[in-house]
C-alpha cells in the first residue's frame, strides 16, 4: 500500500536519507497525535487486563510496605493475595448456585442469538423497504422517525414500561377495561423476553438498517436495471443482487457480535425491570450477575470469576469465528 | 502486500467504508421502480411501523401532562381525563436533585465530546497514514481492546483504586470519552475522503503534520468528526453505568442515574407501602406526574437537537459524500 514511502526495493543511500531528520520529525509528530488515545486505552483497556487473574486468587485488601516499588493498594494486594486455582469457580457451581449460574448464562446467550437474528432481518429488511420507496421524502421521514430511539436512554425506556405494565399503568387499566386478567409486568415472568425483543428491535432497528443501507445505495444501478430488462423479479433481484453486496458487512458485524455473545446491553436488562426479584430468572444476564454480586459485599473471586469466563469465551468465540469464516471465505475475515 | 503491513483484513476498510450518498445512484430508478400497489403496502407498512415507534415516548409525554388527581383515581390513560402543566413548574421551581444532576450531565457531555473527537480524530489520522512507522502497531494496539478485556471485576477495581476517578465528575466522561471503534470508523473516513495527493503536496509545500492536518485534513474531515461528536454526545449524555459504577455521592449523579433512582425507590416504596404503615407517608413522595416530566426532560434535548445533527449523520454515517 505504502509503495511511495517503502524502502524496501531502494537503494542503501536513500534508505539513509529516508531516515534523516525529516522522517523522525514525521514520525514523532504522528505520535503526538496518537499519544492521547494511547494513554486513554493504556489507563481505560489494558491497565484492567492484568487484573483478570483475580479469578484465581482470593483478594485481601492489604497496605503495601513502605519500601515496596509501587505504592498502591490494589497493585500490592493483586500481587500478594494468593493463588487458589479454580475455587472461585467451583463457588459458580456449587450446588446452591448451579441452578442460577446456568440460568443467568442461558439467559445471556439465548437473548443475544435472539437479538442477533431478529435484528438482522428486520435492519436489513427495512433498509431495502426504504431503498424501494419511490417517494424519497417519505422514505427519508420513515427512516428519521425509525432511527430516533437509538437516541432514547434505557431509563426513560424503563419508565415507559412502568407507566404501561406497571399495576397502575396503561396495560392494566385497558385490559381491566375489557374484563381481561390484570397484568403487571414486575410480577409475571413470561413478559419479558417479549418485552426485551420488543424495546430491542424499538431501539436499534433504525440504526442497524443504516450500514446496510449505505452498502445497498453503493451498489451500482445498472446490475439491477440488467436484471430487470431480462425478468428478475424484486425478490429474484434481492437473492442474487443485493444479498451478497451486503453479505461482507453482515460477517463482519456477526463475527463481532458473536464476540459479545456473553456480554449484554447492561442498561436495558439492569434498568427495566427496575429491580423487580420476582422476575430475576429471566431478566439476569451475566453482566447484571456479575455487577449484582460485585456490590453485594460478596468475596471479588467470585465475580471476578464469572467475569473471566465473560472474557475468555467472548474472545476464543471471536478467534474461532474469524478462523472459519477465513478458511471459508477469507476475503470476510475480520483479521 | 497489504497482508504483511496490517493484521486487519484491508476488506475491513471497504465494508465499513460506507462510500456512497443515499441519494446517489438514483439517476435511472424510475423504469425500474416497485409497482404502485406493492409502494402502497410498503408505504403503509412504514406508517404504522413509525406510529409504533412513536408510541413509547407519545405515553411519556402524554403522563407528564395527566394531571395528579386523574393519575390517582384511573391509573395512567392514553388520554387523560383533564392536563395539567403542575409537574413541570414544580420541576424548574424547586428540584435541587434534578437541577444539579443536570448540570453534572451538561458539563460531562461537552466535555466527554470535545475529548473524543480530539482523540478519536488525531488518532485515526495518525493511523491512516501510511508514511507513520507505527501505523500497523497502533491501529493493532486500539484493534486488540475490541476483541479483549480484563472484564468488570478488574475495571471496577482499577477505575476506583489506582486511577481513582470515582466520586467526581471525572468519572461520569472520562471512561466514555475514546472509542477503539470510532478509530476505526474514522481511520475509514480518511482513507476514503482526504486524497493523499492533497496531503502529499501540502508536504511538498513545506507543511508540517500537524499543520496539515489541522488545515487540510480537519476541513475536509467535518461530516466524519461531527457524526463523532455526535454518538458521544449521546454516549454519555444518556450514559447510567459509568455513574452507577463509579459515583457515590448525590452531588456528583449524572441526569439518567438520578431519574432511574428516583424511579426506583418509588416503585418499592408503593409495592411495599402496606408493609411499612406508618414509616412512610406515600403521599409525600415524588408525584408521579413529577417522574415522568423529568424523563420527558431528559429527552428533551436530544429532540430538538436531532434535526440539527440529522443532515450530519446521513452523510458521516452514510461515510464518502465526497466520493463519487
Amino acid at each position: 500500500m505504502s509503495v511511495e514511502t517503502s524502502s524496501v526495493a531502494e537503494p542503501v543511500s536513500k534508505k539513509r536519507k529516508g531516515w534523516g531528520q525529516d522522517k523522525i520529525y514525521t514520525n514523532l509528530s504522528y505520535l503526538t497525535m496518537v499519544l492521547p488515545g494511547a494513554i486513554w486505552l493504556l489507563l481505560f483497556a489494558y491497565l484492567p487486563m492484568p487484573g483478570i487473574i483475580l479469578a484465581f486468587k482470593t483478594y485481601r485488601l492489604q497496605k503495601p510496605p513502605a519500601d515496596f516499588w509501587i505504592q498502591n493498594k490494589f497493585i500490592y494486594s493483586l500481587i500478594k493475595s494468593p493463588w487458589v486455582g479454580l475455587k472461585n469457580f467451583e463457588y459458580l457451581v456449587l450446588p446452591s448456585n448451579m441452578e442460577s449460574t446456568i440460568t443467568y448464562i442461558r439467559n445471556t446467550v439465548l437473548y443475544n442469538l435472539l437479538f442477533m437474528v431478529v435484528g438482522l432481518v428486520l435492519s436489513v429488511a427495512l433498509a431495502v423497504i426504504i431503498y424501494e420507496l419511490t417517494n424519497r421524502f417519505w422514505a427519508k421521514l420513515y427512516h428519521s422517525i425509525l432511527f430516533l430511539p437509538y437516541f432514547i436512554s434505557w431509563i426513560v425506556v424503563a419508565y415507559v414500561v412502568y407507566a404501561l405494565g406497571s399495576a397502575n399503568g396503561i396495560l392494566n387499566n385497558l385490559f381491566q377495561a375489557i374484563g381481561w386478567q390484570p397484568l403487571e409486568v414486575y410480577k409475571l415472568k413470561s413478559a419479558w423476553p417479549v418485552i426485551f425483543l420488543l424495546a430491542n428491535i424499538w431501539k436499534y432497528t433504525g440504526n442497524g438498517s443504516i450500514i446496510y443501507l449505505a452498502t445497498i445505495t453503493s451498489i451500482d444501478p445498472e446490475l439491477f436495471e440488467a436484471a430487470a430488462i431480462d425478468g428478475a423479479t424484486k425478490w429474484k433481484q434481492f437473492v442474487h443482487i443485493t444479498l451478497p453486496h451486503l453479505i461482507p458487512v453482515i460477517v463482519l458485524l456477526q463475527i463481532l457480535a458473536v464476540g459479545r455473545i456473553f456480554g449484554s446491553d447492561f442498561d436495558m436488562f439492569y434498568t427495566l425491570p427496575n429491580g423487580a426479584a420476582t422476575v430475576k430468572d429471566v431478566t439476569y444476564t451475566l453482566d447484571v450477575f456479575v455487577y449484582s454480586m460485585l456490590r453485594s459485599g460478596a468475596p471479588v473471586g467470585y465475580p471476578a470469576a464469572a467475569a473471566f469466563l465473560q472474557s475468555i469465551v467472548g474472545f476464543v468465540l471471536i478467534l474461532i469465528t474469524n478462523y472459519v469464516v477465513r478458511k471459508t471465505r477469507p476475503e470476510l475475515a475480520l483479521f | 502486500m497489504a497482508q504483511e503491513e496490517t493484521y486487519l483484513n484491508p476488506n475491513l476498510d471497504r465494508t465499513i467504508s460506507l462510500d456512497s450518498t443515499l441519494l446517489a445512484n438514483r439517476k435511472s430508478r424510475n423504469m425500474m421502480a416497485i409497482s404502485p400497489a406493492t409502494n402502497a403496502v410498503l408505504n403503509i407498512l412504514m406508517i404504522i411501523a413509525c406510529l409504533l415507534t412513536l408510541i413509547p415516548i407519545y405515553v411519556i409525554v402524554i403522563s407528564s401532562v395527566t394531571s395528579e388527581a386523574a393519575l390517582t383515581k384511573n391509573g395512567y390513560r392514553l388520554w387523560p381525563e383533564e392536563f395539567s402543566t403542575m409537574a413541570y413548574t414544580f420541576l424548574f421551581s424547586r428540584g435541587s436533585i434534578v437541577i444539579t444532576s443536570y448540570i453534572n450531565t451538561i458539563i460531562s457531555t461537552l466535555a466527554g465530546t470535545v475529548l473524543a473527537v480530539a482523540m478519536v480524530g488525531l488518532y485515526a489520522y495518525a493511523i491512516s497514514r501510511d508514511n507513520f512507522k507505527f501505523k500497523t502497531f497502533f491501529t493493532f494496539y486500539a484493534f486488540f481492546t475490541m476483541l479483549f478485556s480484563g472484564g468488570l471485576v478488574s475495571y471496577y477495581m482499577v477505575t476506583r483504586q489506582v486511577l481513582q476517578i470515582h466520586n467526581s465528575l471525572w468519572a461520569l466522561f472520562l471512561p466514555s470519552a475514546f472509542s477503539p471503534f470510532w478509530v476505526i470508523v474514522m481511520r475509514t473516513f480518511y482513507k476514503a475522503n482526504v486524497p493523499n495527493e492533497i496531503i502529499e503536496s501540502a508536504r511538498i509545500d513545506g507543511a508540517s503534520e500537524w499543520r496539515t492536518f489541522l488545515q487540510i485534513v480537519l476541513p475536509l474531515s467535518v461530516p466524519g468528526l461531527a457524526t463523532v461528536a455526535l454518538f458521544s454526545a449521546i454516549g454519555i449524555w444518556n450514559n447510567f453505568f459509568n455513574c452507577l459504577l463509579l459515583v457515590d455521592e448525590a452531588r456528583y449523579y449524572s441526569l439518567q442515574f438520578t431519574i432511574y433512582t428516583t424511579l426506583n425507590n418509588i416503585r418499592f416504596l408503593l409495592e411495599n407501602a402496606d408493609k411499612m404503615v406508618g414509616l412512610v407517608n406515600v403521599s409525600t413522595l415524588p408525584s408521579q406526574t413529577f417522574r415522568m416530566a423529568m424523563a420527558v426532560v431528559t429527552v428533551g434535548p436530544i429532540i430538538f437537537a436531532y434535526p440539527f445533527f440529522q443532515r450530519y449523520f446521513i452523510r458521516g454515517l452514510t461515510i464518502g459524500a465526497i466520493k463519487g
